[in-house]
Order: structure tokens, then C-alpha cells, then sequence
């Protein structure tokens, strides 16, 4: 079994939003405010017109991280969060309940409410939509204008992620909660 | 009397048209991945290979298609231009596809001109209603074909309705490209020899200013050099009046006073100079000029201090961007952007810009502006019909220069101001949309009044669509095969946009429009020129009128269908036509290049095989080398080299701003405005204003602004940053739509249109977009 993560050239991102949008139409994510499973973080720029600091202004692209070791996993009280055999961490829109334990859990806020089925939503690698017709990309990867995402198998030390994350130092958000994130940003 | 046909053919020139000749095709062959139609039942799964036109870059893309349903849009990696890319605009294609608001059956107007009462007729109705019309216009002026104007936007099928404009004989052609890249095409081109390519894929320093790569997506420009800032191999100065995401990409930004862009360049330019940090062997051999322009700039003393005083950027520096620029060439790039003109004085900043690029020799050269190669296409030349009586373009005499893109802003307001040597009566548009284009709505509102007879072709119910007489639904991109285009370049290629589903409702592509416009209007039209043209007259006493005729005949072009036509235009490429709709793509030796590198990464070609270096040093310019000094402009009152003047420092006065429009990498133009994936990302466009200037004016976050300037007004809520200076205002063009049939982008934020002055440029009569002051008020 593969165990699959994503490693982020984040110095690419130019805040285009192509992967917010491939993402809501390869997995269907309604058209409505705060349903997202994808986003850029936009840190504004600091300073004073014209001495603006450049390096204060950073876009952060984020999803679910796939933690191996996931709070929202843990507080889940119907085992609809659950990780696939694969290592990813999925929802299953049959079991939920709605209680939002596990929104409040997340300490990356990778989880909204999907307002059709009522259920939490987020992130899955796109695995039912690309993964699971044979695609090796998830959508965010593929229409990058600037290659920011590589996605892969973290267990093959031959996969371009396990090499690049071999070549390159890269760091993980909030990895001092213990939380194991699969996704590297590369430094 | 002897009528020279000759002439008719010959003199007036030709126009090129890909018309097929003999070329056969079997049915299966042409239709194997045409569209099946939807199925209620059953899992009818395709994919398509297409390309996009959500912007201008056409990006490759690959069309999943379910029982008839576009579902996804993927990149195709295949392409070198869009680099196996999709962006946000890309994704939001099938938005544009089943947008509810769209044009679903051709209309005529059932009221007021402007008050978007529109009875729906058939097809054969429409025809008719244009061709009485204009049988009557072309019978009233005697059949001066230039009564009649054409206006185009940006398209591949931009060319079928430019032959039907050529056919149809009118003097009057206006585009985009004088309310776009007019002055940064020429500027280049007459300087260097050819607007070019950047090659950032391999420059290690660039100098952006006003253009804005990373929202203003480019391609390849925008791929390729992300990549690469930060420390990564490409050192990026950003020169512009607002932080921008480039800006945030750079490692240096310099804010500019909004305007004055020329004087840092001559600055930049004298630094170079005055310290001979240019390249001296490529000046000594491939310059013409230089010594004039040396004299030219040392005395003038354009010197970093005084650039610092118009332009607000520090003489530091200049000094220092200047010493940078010339140590990393020529692999060094003043990028030429290839936004709209800003001032007055564009055309000569272009031409300075060009000349400090070539000062450290970064042209025709890998990182530096390169002219690539191109992959020509077979054209069949096709000979035009000459009207005796269609009188030359009104507007030729409003700038030096203006070429068969016409002055729009001058043309309409010569017809406003009544300074028209004849009536204009008529205005055929595709897919154009003045209204939210043209700097002063109201102007091109009152001007669309005044016609006797607006049709326009387009996807969405534009504010331009609104003040139309008859209304003709072209198809969605997606619906439709285009023609097929060559893309020159470092890597050049072949694309074609192939037809992934057939059109809804009763939408048609231009090409099936024009040839049922023709049919009905094509004699008709004949009649009244033989009663008024006089070498017609004699031409029928000799010949026979039928021979006449078949001159005269406007269906001649557009017999034949879109497939047929690529299929002929690529007939020198063996196997070209069958991969191009295959795959979308083609170039010579595809299958041997096109190499997957890495999970996101392609080679197209090897690097001995890109066309960084194709001059041989030798420029397509007059005299070969670089040219410093344009004296033939001079008698048309253009200066020979770039000079400041103080005319070109705009006071601006207390408590008011110097507004500047642009982009952001979320919407094209007016042309997205009713995109619901777009929307999704960006609900609105907000006003930017320096936050300390807010806080005096009591105005916050979300608060509603009134900006009005001499021309009108607008409304549009705040956003306060200190990402822009305090004698600035900013917002993004394509919100503030006035039509009520797009029901998302009706009166959805601020459109730039209603406030921009109408000033243009002496050379090609560009309008000026950065030249009008505003003043605002809380709502």
C-alpha cells in the first residue's frame, strides 16, 4: 500500500487560485461561500507605502494535511473519519452525524460543512475523482501554472516526492501538536 | 472602355484566407471524435483536445465529456506555450458553457435602443432585417462601404470576421489594439526589429514595470519565470505604483509615481552610459544611431537625482538597477509587458525600453527577447473585391500612425463631435464590447445611439449587446472548431481548438454566421454597387455580369466548413491534421521531442533545437541594426528618440487621485464578469486606497466609495492598503456591468469605463488609460 503525501514548491505561488477552482469542479464543491477544500493563505504586506517589506507577504497553499496522526480522527464518535489504506484521511458522508467535533479538532480548519449533503467535506486527494481512474496527480497538481504540488507516494523512495523531500529541507505546519502532517513545504 | 480588372484584383491587395482547394476528406475521418450527441441514459464518456479562450493565451486543454455534459477541464500537457497549465479563468470554462445568462437565440431589438427589449426571431429573420437595413444605408450613401464599420475583439475566429469585413469592402477595421498593445508592439518593433519573447525561462535578470506576470498571466512568461525568483536563478525588479503579487515575488520593488515611467528608463539608460556599462562590441556593430542617442541622453542630463524627483524612486537605485541590469547581460530583460497604454508618452517609453535592453545585448539571444521561430501555414490568397466608392478611413489623421486597427477612441468621437466627412451609420461587432473597453461609456453609449443599425455576435448579453439592434448568438469556445494557428516562439507549435460539444440552443460559430449573412445580403448588396459604381458599370458592359459577380461575391469565403479549412492550412506538416485534432497539438518531430521529465515537468524541445538566436544579427528594421533614431517620425511631429517632457508631469490635486486600472489573474476584462466559478473566487472588485489617506477620510473597510472624475462616475467599496501610494486609487477592469441580462455581474462593484478620460496618444491614437484624475466621497 502506498502512503501518499504531498510535498509544495509554496516559493512557486503566485495566488493565481487555479487549484481553488480545479478543485471545486473535478470534485464537485458547491459554488458557495466558505465551501472550499483547497485555499491559498494570503499573509498581507507589512510596512508603510513605499517601504513595503517584500518577504512579508506570503501565499500559503493549504489543504488537509492527511495526518497520521489526525485529531479529527480521534474525536470522530461514528468512525466516519477514517484513514484509507493508503494513509489518507477520508470522510465517509454516510456515517457523519453532523456533531462537528472533528471541524473543531482540526488544527488547520481543512474541514467545512458541505450544505447539499449536510455532511463535513474536505480534502481526499482526489481520490474517487482522479486517483481511482488511474490519474497519478490530484487536480490542484495538475492545473498549477507554476508546479507548485507534488503529490506521491511517500513510502516509494523512488517517487519524485520521496526524492525531492531526500534533496530539500522542508518544514510542516504545526508539527509540534504531534499531528504527523503529510504535507512538506519546501524550504 | 477597357475596365481594369487587374486593378481589382491586384492593386487593392488580397486578403489571406485559408480557403480549401480540392482538398478531400472522408466523412469518417472528419467526424471520428466529433460530438455525440447526449445521451438520457448510459456512461458516454469522451475527451477532447481543445483550447482554451477564457483569456487571450490559449492555453491547451483536455475536454472530459460525460453523455454529452463537459465535466472537467484538464491541461494538455502537450502544448509549449500554456506548459501544462490550466489557471483559475481555465477551470471556469464549463461555467461560461452552461451559464444560464447566455445568448440563446439571434434578437431584435423591440424598443428604445438601450432598453434591452429584445423580441427573439429566427436566424433567417435576423439576415433579412441586416440586409434591409443595409440596403437602404449603402443606397442612401451611394454605396460607401465605409459607413459601415467593423470592431473585433481578441479570438480565433476574429479572422473569419475579418475576411467578411474585407469582403464586404468598408475602410473601417477597429480592434483591441489601441485601447491594448498598440505602443508596446510598435515601440518594440520599430526599435529592435519585433515585439519578441522574453526568455524567462533562462533571463537572470529582469526588470518588470507595470506589467504583472503574476496576475496578469502570460504564457509561457508567467510558468516559466515563477519558478525561478526568489533567489532561484532570476533576480525580478517590480516597478509600479502598487504592490502587487509580482511585487511580492521580487527582490526589489520600486514604487513609481503613475506615469512617469519614461523618465526612469532614460535614467537607467544614462547610467549605462555615462559609465559605459553597456555592451560595447554589440553597440559598436548592431546599433545605428548610438552616438545621437549618447549625445542625446548625456546631454539632457537625465540623470538618476533628476529621475528621482519626477518619478519618486531613489537615485540609488536607479544607479544600482542600472549597474545590475548591465552585469547580467545580456541575459538581461526589460520586459516589454503587453498591457494597454498608460500615457501620452508610451510609445516613447516602449522605444527606450527596447534601446536599454539592447544596450547590454539581451536580444536574439537565449535570456534576453528572443524572435523565435514560426511553423508557417498554407494560405490561399483569395483576391478582394475594390468599391469605387468606399471612401478612406475618417480617423487616419488623428495620430502619426494609424494602422488597419484604426483609432477607436478617435473614430468615435469624430462620428460624436460630428467631424466625420461622411455619415458612419452601421457597426458590425464580434465579440467586442466597447462599452466596458473604451475609456468614457457614456461617449460610446451616445455613439452606439447614434448608429442606424449595431449588430454584434457574441457568447453573453454584454452592456455593448444591450445598445444593439440585431443580436446573433455566436457558440461557446467549447462548441465550436476555430481555425487553426501557428504560435512562433522559442518553441513553436501548431494548436487547434477542436469542437467539444455541438451548440446549445440555436448558437452557431462565426464561420455557419457568416455564411448565412452572406447568402442574404451578397446580391442585394452587388445591386446597389452596380448602380453606383462606375468601373462595375463597364465591367458588365465587357464581361458578363455573372463574371462580375463572382468577384463580388462575399459567400465565396466561407463555403466551406472549419475542419475542411485546417485540414488544407496544415497539408505541408504530413500527419499534421489528424494529430491536431487528436491531440490539440502539433509540431515537427512531437513524437521524438515531447519528453515527460518529471511529474509536472515536460521537455518540448532539446535545448540545441529552441530558437533562442534566429537574426544572425540581423534586425527586421530599416536599416538591420537597432535603431536609435526614428527620423522619419519626425515629420509626422513624433520625436526620434524618446525625450521627457514636462507635460508629461501630471499635478494631481489635493485631496483628489490619479486613478490606474488593471488586472488580476481571476477575470478576464468584462469577459468573465457573470462566471459563477469566478464569482465564487472573487464575489467583487473593491477600490484601493492608501490606508493612511482612509483613515483620515473616515473610510473603512466594505465602506461604499463614490469615484467620479470629469467623465462620470462609479460606485465601489473600499479597501485600504498601504499597497498603494496616497495620490492613488486602483481598481480591477471587468466589474460594474450595467446590463440586467447578466444576473451575477449586474451592478457587481465598479466599472473603470464610466470614469476614464478619452485622451490617446499621438502616435497610433491609443487611448490613454492612466492619464485621469478622480475624486471620491463615501455613499
Amino acid at each position: 500500500m502506498a502512503r501518499y503525501g504531498m510535498a509544495l514548491n509554496y516559493k512557486n505561488c503566485i495566488n493565481c487560485r487555479a487549484c481553488e477552482s480545479a478543485c471545486k469542479e473535478e470534485n464537485g464543491v458547491l459554488l458557495l461561500p466558505d465551501h472550499y477544500r483547497i485555499w491559498v493563505g494570503v499573509k498581507e504586506a507589512e510596512g508603510e507605502y513605499p517601504n513595503i517589506s517584500i518577504a512579508s507577504q506570503t501565499y500559503h497553499p493549504s489543504q488537509c494535511q492527511h495526518c497520521e496522526n489526525a485529531p479529527c480522527q480521534l474525536v470522530c464518535p461514528t468512525n466516519a473519519t477514517h484513514y484509507s489504506p493508503d494513509g489518507m484521511v477520508m470522510v465517509d458522508p454516510t456515517r457523519c452525524i453532523l456533531c462537528t467535533y472533528c471541524i473543531n479538532a482540526c488544527p488547520y480548519d481543512a474541514r467545512y460543512v458541505d450544505q447539499r449533503t449536510m455532511t463535513v467535506d474536505k480534502c481526499t486527494f482526489c481520490s474517487d475523482t482522479r486517483l481511482a481512474n488511474g490519474e497519478t496527480t490530484t487536480a490542484c497538481q495538475a492545473t498549477c501554472p507554476t508546479k507548485v504540488r507534488v503529490f506521491g507516494d511517500l513510502d516509494d523512495p523512488n517517487s519524485e516526492i520521496s526524492q525531492l523531500l531526500a534533496k530539500h529541507e522542508y518544514r510542516r505546519v504545526k508539527e509540534h501538536l504531534g499531528t504527523k502532517p503529510k504535507l512538506f513545504y519546501i524550504l | 472602355m477597357k475596365v481594369e480588372i487587374s486593378r481589382r484584383r491586384f492593386l487593392q491587395g488580397s486578403v489571406a484566407m485559408s480557403v480549401v482547394g480540392g482538398v478531400s476528406l472522408s466523412t469518417s475521418s472528419m467526424i471520428a471524435s466529433a460530438s455525440a450527441p447526449a445521451k438520457k441514459i448510459g456512461n458516454d464518456t469522451k475527451k477532447v483536445a481543445t483550447l482554451c479562450e477564457m483569456c487571450v493565451n490559449k492555453c491547451a486543454a483536455i475536454a472530459h465529456v460525460r453523455n454529452g455534459v463537459v465535466e472537467k477541464l484538464d491541461p494538455n500537457p502537450l502544448f509549449p506555450k500554456s506548459r501544462n497549465m490550466l489557471c483559475a479563468r481555465g477551470n471556469s470554462g464549463i461555467q461560461a458553457l452552461y451559464d444560464p445568462d447566455r445568448l440563446k437565440y439571434p434578437l431584435i431589438r423591440d424598443g428604445e435602443k438601450g432598453s434591452g427589449k429584445f423580441k427573439r426571431v429566427t436566424w433567417d429573420e435576423a439576415y433579412a432585417y441586416i440586409n434591409e437595413k443595409l440596403t437602404k444605408i449603402l443606397d442612401e450613401e451611394k454605396d460607401n462601404r465605409s459607413t459601415v464599420a467593423f470592431c473585433a475583439g481578441e479570438g480565433m475566429a476574429e479572422h473569419t470576421f475579418k475576411t467578411f469585413f474585407t469582403l464586404f469592402g468598408s475602410s473601417h477595421f477597429l480592434n483591441h489594439a489601441s485601447l491594448c498593445l498598440a505602443t508596446t508592439v510598435s515601440g518594440y518593433s520599430l526599435t529592435i526589429g519585433g515585439y519578441g519573447q522574453a526568455d524567462l525561462d533562462n533571463a537572470k535578470y529582469v526588470i518588470m514595470a507595470g506589467a504583472n506576470r503574476a496576475e496578469a498571466i502570460v504564457t509561457p512568461d508567467t510558468m516559466d519565470f515563477f519558478k525561478r525568483t526568489n533567489g532561484r536563478g532570476a533576480k525580478l525588479v517590480c516597478v509600479d505604483p502598487r504592490f502587487t503579487n509580482t511585487a511580492a515575488k521580487s527582490d526589489k520593488w520600486l514604487a513609481i509615481n503613475v506615469g512617469t515611467d519614461l523618465a526612469f528608463v532614460l535614467a537607467l539608460t544614462y547610467v549605462a552610459i555615462k559609465e559605459e556599462r553597456y555592451n560595447k562590441a554589440f553597440v559598436e556593430n548592431y546599433f545605428n544611431g548610438f552616438e545621437t542617442y549618447k549625445e542625446h541622453i548625456l546631454s539632457n542630463n537625465y540623470t538618476p537625482e533628476w529621475a528621482e524627483k519626477i518619478t519618486g524612486i531613489k537615485a540609488k537605485d536607479i544607479y544600482e538597477v542600472a549597474r545590475e541590469f548591465m552585469a547580467a547581460a545580456p541575459q538581461a530583460v526589460y520586459y516589454q509587458g503587453r498591457r494597454t497604454t498608460w500615457s501620452k508618452n508610451d510609445f516613447q517609453l516602449r522605444r527606450a525600453m527596447a534601446l536599454f535592453s539592447a544596450l547590454g545585448g539581451g536580444v536574439d539571444v537565449k535570456g534576453g527577447i528572443c524572435f523565435g521561430k514560426s511553423l508557417p501555414l498554407v494560405e490561399h490568397e483569395v483576391p478582394a473585391p475594390m468599391y469605387a466608392q468606399a471612401k478612406p478611413r475618417i480617423e487616419s489623421k488623428e495620430a502619426a500612425v494609424v494602422g488597419g486597427s484604426g483609432s477607436w477612441v478617435a473614430f468615435r468621437n469624430m462620428v460624436l463631435e460630428g467631424r466625420n466627412p461622411y455619415p458612419i451609420r452601421a457597426l458590425f461587432n464580434y465579440k467586442h464590447n466597447p462599452m466596458h473597453n473604451m475609456p468614457n461609456a457614456k461617449k460610446t453609449e451616445e455613439f452606439l445611439k447614434k448608429l442606424d443599425l449595431v449588430v454584434t455576435i457574441d457568447t453573453m448579453p454584454s452592456d455593448t449587446v444591450m445598445l444593439s439592434d440585431v443580436v446573433l448568438p455566436e457558440c461557446n469556445y467549447l462548441e465550436r472548431t476555430d481555425p487553426v494557428v501557428s504560435y512562433g516562439g522559442i518553441e513553436p507549435s501548431i494548436a487547434q481548438r477542436n469542437k467539444v460539444v455541438e451548440p446549445m440552443f440555436e448558437s452557431k460559430p462565426v464561420m455557419e454566421i457568416m455564411r448565412g449573412l452572406s447568402a442574404k445580403i451578397s446580391k442585394p448588396l452587388f445591386e446597389i454597387t452596380k448602380k453606383y459604381d462606375e468601373d462595375v458599370q463597364s465591367a458588365i458592359e465587357d464581361d458578363d455580369e455573372e463574371t462580375v459577380y463572382a468577384e463580388f461575391d462575399l459567400t465565396k469565403a466561407f463555403a466551406h466548413d472549419q475542419e475542411e479549412l485546417n485540414v488544407h492550412a496544415v497539408e505541408k506538416y504530413e500527419g499534421a491534421a489528424e494529430i491536431l485534432k487528436e491531440k490539440g497539438v502539433f509540431y515537427p518531430n512531437m513524437n521524438e521531442y515531447f519528453k515527460k521529465t518529471g511529474v509536472n515537468d515536460y521537455e518540448y524541445y532539446p535545448e540545441h533545437k529552441r530558437a533562442y538566436s534566429v537574426r544572425n544579427l540581423k534586425f527586421n528594421t530599416p536599416s538591420g541594426k537597432i535603431e536609435c533614431v526614428l527620423d522619419s517620425l519626425t515629420k509626422k511631429g513624433i520625436d526620434a528618440m524618446p525625450v521627457w517632457k514636462k507635460e508629461y508631469e501630471m499635478a494631481i490635486p489635493e485631496g483628489k487621485f490619479r486613478f490606474i486600472t488593471g488586472r488580476h489573474a481571476q477575470f478576464t476584462q468584462s469577459g468573465t464578469a457573470n462566471n459563477r466559478l469566478l464569482l465564487n473566487l472573487v464575489p467583487e472588485n473593491y477600490a484601493w486606497i492608501n490606508k493612511r489617506v482612509a483613515l483620515k477620510m473616515g473610510i473603512q473597510f466594505g465602506d461604499k466609495l463614490e469615484v467620479s472624475s470629469p467623465v462620470g462616475k462609479t460606485t465601489i467599496k473600499a479597501y485600504p492598503t498601504e499597497k498603494i501610494g496616497p495620490d492613488t486609487l486602483f481598481f480591477v477592469h471587468g466589474f460594474g456591468v450595467s446590463s440586467s441580462a447578466l444576473h451575477l455581474a449586474h451592478n457587481n462593484g465598479g466599472n473603470d469605463a464610466k470614469i476614464l478620460e478619452d485622451g490617446i496618444e499621438p502616435m497610433h491614437g491609443s487611448s490613454c488609460l492612466h492619464d485621469t484624475i478622480v475624486a471620491i466621497r463615501k455613499v
